[in-house]
């Protein structure tokens, strides 16, 4: 026998062992009782207390002894139920035929856009990946704050995460937050956020996840993961191996990424979450496809580290993480860096009365490094950055149709003194189905230490940090089988930091005031017979910064399942359309609309009696064969597949 | 037919049938070429007049061919008439004349000029094409992209 296989046995005979332990137990274990009950609207329920009319089962069970009911479901994943937000599952974002997790979310709603060049994003010049919403975000990478399981997600020197870092297989669901909230998210949630959380095995057991994948240009994709709820331990790992050799030359890599993560579920309600996840990217920029570069290699190592500590006596939910995120950046042309970023929180959420809540929070972070060009020795003076806030979010339901959402935040940074941040919103539902909504949000992004230290290709320590004030109001219809939602939004930018010219004559500099006007769509129907379908579009006036900041787009997604007692189909098709890109602001350097049809086939079979799922699955990209560029002369992959097989126990 | 479906599946997914592109030097015997490029292929290999390259796997589409030139003749000329090299000398009815460059100005480094072919070439799955770049068919070439910051 193999040592993978015996690894495999092993980890199955513990699992077995402690499902077993659990049912003699009588499932004590388990303390579902403790976590919030998942609302309609999306809210949250104080702990402790009795769930309401609409949560208690309707028909007693027939005589028989009482059944206590336990309601598992994990807290929402959202807190302000007055944003615009959109709820992505983590399964479909799997199964998504997209490259990478950010592509997928870029083909789930209209508002996010997020350029490729190929199987991998990279990192520095030519790279790919940075998150657009609302206008903003983009080159630099920043003005999008991902969070992932609470923690902030960013590079110390760099301001931005990497986009080939996040793989959906553990991930439960997502969260995408137009609009940006500085207030509960603190800095670079600006134009958006981007909030991960990450699966745990809700009930006892052992969960197992294979997925291999063979593809188009020798791309091979080996997942291998675990879920396992063992009493009161929780524990999820997965392993990512990805490598390919590219559409074209240079545009190959190799993606490494681990995840381990454990929850202990003291008796008494509290919570300790360790998680580590690291990651190394090697690839290349393979250039323009008119001027190829030869060997601009790149190479990341890069680890993240928290460790969470929650509490939940009755009324008040007791919250505190910590975590750091270090990293080592190599390239081709001798840059090297050495970064990191660490930081706190603190939150209690109070319960104050049955429509009531108030969140409290503190926060610190500080990020810095260091750089050098090893081919000239050079070293630039970098300074680290920190920052202090205190944060509160005041939630209201006078009456059940109505909620109010105001919030503040107070950042302090020695460099710019302190920021005041606020928002406020309000959610009507109108019954029927029918609900309006709108929120006015204050947001904030200080410079990073590559604007302010680093002369690659220019610098700026003079930057001051920018701000925005999104405004939005949205009508929504919601019914079963339609859900149609409609939104207009404007962002107000003051100070955003822009990159003008080219090296040597490049220049960093904050811009005076900019104003994005725009509207967005989705017409979603769901469960036809075996069919949904949705279709999402935008439009926004992006003003003269129109570099990389698209004025229209439109997704859409047809899929159909059909189920066959053990078995099951299923098929996708979605596209995307991107309009109005250009290469650079005063809209200089047009490009080519994109237009790209990508189509997914899964077949499903539960083996019977032993609990194995077999999912062969066949992904086909740019169906239509398309010749199409998100950046100039970077051309993306014509027709190309992938066949794999997951397995699940 | 699903075989027939899957066999044009992993053809037109796989690099293998992308078009095959062969760049031949015809410029002039004392013209070098190097870092010809075309379509998303790169080689990096210096041609001499007369010399091809390796066949590519280059992106379906339509591209220029980009390249480096090196006049030699010039050069050398350059060279002698700077007196950059011992015994080598620019002359005139058998004599030799002296150097009369600003050493300031002297450069001994060859400078590669960026050129492109002036025809556009379509290239299609599964083709193959020779392309022969000639002195009638080239001109600077000033659209070397800058790079994407990121």
């Amino acid at each position: 026998m193999k040592p993978s296989e015996v690894l495999v046995l092993a980890v199955l005979v513990v699992c077995q062992a402690a499902v077993a332990q659990e049912t003699a137990d009588g499932g004590s274990g388990h303390e579902a009782a403790e976590q919030p009950t998942r609302q309609a609207g999306g809210g949250e329920q104080a702990p402790g207390k009795k769930p309401r009319h609409r949560d208690r089962p309707k028909k007693k069970p027939p005589e028989q002894s009482p059944v206590e009911v336990v309601i598992t479901a994990p807290r929402p994943l959202s807190r302000d139920n007055t944003g615009d937000e959109v709820l992505v599952e983590g399964q479909q974002l799997a199964r998504s035929p997209q490259d990478s997790m950010l592509e997928a979310l870029a083909r789930e709603d209209a508002n996010v856009y997020v350029p490729a060049r190929g199987v991998l994003h990279g990192i520095a010049s030519g790279a790919t990946g940075s998150i657009h919403m609302r206008g903003l975000g983009g080159s630099p990478n920043t003005q999008v704050l991902v969070v992932e399981d609470g923690v902030p997600d960013y590079q110390g020197i760099f301001g931005h995460p990497i986009p080939d870092a996040y793989l959906p297989f553990l991930v439960d669901r997502v969260l995408l937050v137009k609009g940006g909230d500085s207030v509960l998210y603190g800095n670079n949630a600006m134009g958006g956020a981007v909030v991960i959380r990450s699966r745990w095995l809700e009930s006892p057991g052992c969960q197992l996840l294979a997925d291999s994948s063979w593809g188009s240009y020798f791309t091979q994709r080996q997942v291998a993961g675990l879920l396992a709820n063992l009493g009161s331990w929780d524990l999820a790992a997965a392993f990512v191996a990805m490598s390919s050799d590219g559409h074209r030359d240079g545009a190959g890599g190799r993606q490494l990424v681990g995840i381990s993560a454990a929850r202990y579920r003291f008796a008494n309600g509290l919570r300790l979450v360790l998680r580590n996840k690291f990651v190394h990217l090697k690839g290349a920029d393979p250039g323009p496809a008119s001027h190829p570069f030869a060997d601009h290699w790149f190479a990341v190592w890069r680890d993240n580290a928290a460790l969470q500590l929650s509490w939940r006596p009755a009324g008040v939910r007791l919250e505190t993480r910590l975590y750091a995120n270090s990293g080592v950046h190599r390239l081709y042309d001798g840059f090297y860096s050495v970064d990191y970023v660490a930081g706190g929180a603190l939150e209690a959420t109070l319960y104050l009365h049955p429509g009531y809540r108030l969140l409290l929070g503190l926060a610190a972070e500080t990020a810095g490094g260091r750089v050098e060009d090893r081919s000239s020795g050079e070293r630039p003076t970098v300074r680290s950055l920190s920052d202090t806030s205190c944060y509160q979010q005041f939630q209201l339901r006078p009456v059940e149709e109505l909620e109010l959402v105001v919030g503040a935040r107070a950042l302090l940074q020695a460099s710019y003194g302190t920021a005041l941040l606020y928002k406020g919103g309000l959610r009507w539902l109108l019954g029927g189905g029918f609900a309006l909504r709108t929120r006015l949000a204050r947001n904030f992004r200080h410079p990073t230490i590559r604007e302010l230290y680093l002369p690659f290709p220019t610098a700026n320590p003079g930057l001051r940090p920018e701000h925005s004030l999104n405004w939005d109001l949205g009508a929504s219809y919601q019914s079963r089988h339609l859900e149609i939602r409609c939104t207009v939004y404007r962002t107000a930018a003051d100070d955003l930091i822009k990159y003008f010219g080219s090296w040597p004559t490049a220049e960093v500099v904050n811009i005076d005031h900019i104003v994005i006007w725009g509207v967005e769509a989705r017409v979603a129907l769901r469960k036809l017979g075996p069919f949904s379908f949705f279709l999402a579009g935008n439009w926004q006036d992006v003003g003269r910064y129109t570099r990389q900041n698209p004025s229209a787009k439109m997704n859409f997604g047809l899929q159909a399942r059909w189920p066959l007692g053990r078995q099951a189909i299923a098929a996708r098709l979605e596209g995307q359309w991107v309009h109005g890109l250009y290469m650079a602001d005063y809209g200089r350097r047009p490009l080519d609309d994109v237009f790209v049809v990508d189509a997914s086939l899964r077949y499903r079979y539960r083996l019977p009696g032993r609990g194995l799922v077999l999912e062969p699955y066949l992904l086909l990209r740019n169906l239509l064969d398309n010749r199409y560029a998100y950046i100039e002369d970077y051309l993306m992959p014509g027709l190309n597949f992938s066949a794999g097989l997951r397995l699940e126990m | 037919m699903a075989g027939l479906l899957l066999g044009a599946l992993v053809l037109g997914g796989c690099e293998d049938i992308y078009p095959e592109v062969v760049v031949v030097n015809r410029t002039g015997e004392k013209i070098l070429l190097r870092n010809a490029s075309f379509s998303g292929c790169l080689w990096q290999q210096v041609l001499a007049f007369g010399e091809s390259s390796s066949p590519g796997r280059c992106l379906p589409g339509e591209d220029r061919v980009h390249f480096q030139k090196l006049d030699v003749g010039s050069y050398c000329q350059q060279q002698a008439e700077d007196g950059t090299i011992d015994g080598v000398c620019a002359c005139s009815q058998g004599q030799c004349l002296p150097a009369d460059s600003d050493p300031d100005l002297v450069n001994e480094r060859p400078l590669w000029f960026n050129y492109q072919t002036v025809t556009s070439y379509r290239v299609g799955y599964g083709e193959f094409h020779l392309v022969e770049i000639t002195c009638e068919d080239w001109e600077q070439d000033f659209s070397v992209p800058g790079p994407y910051g990121h």
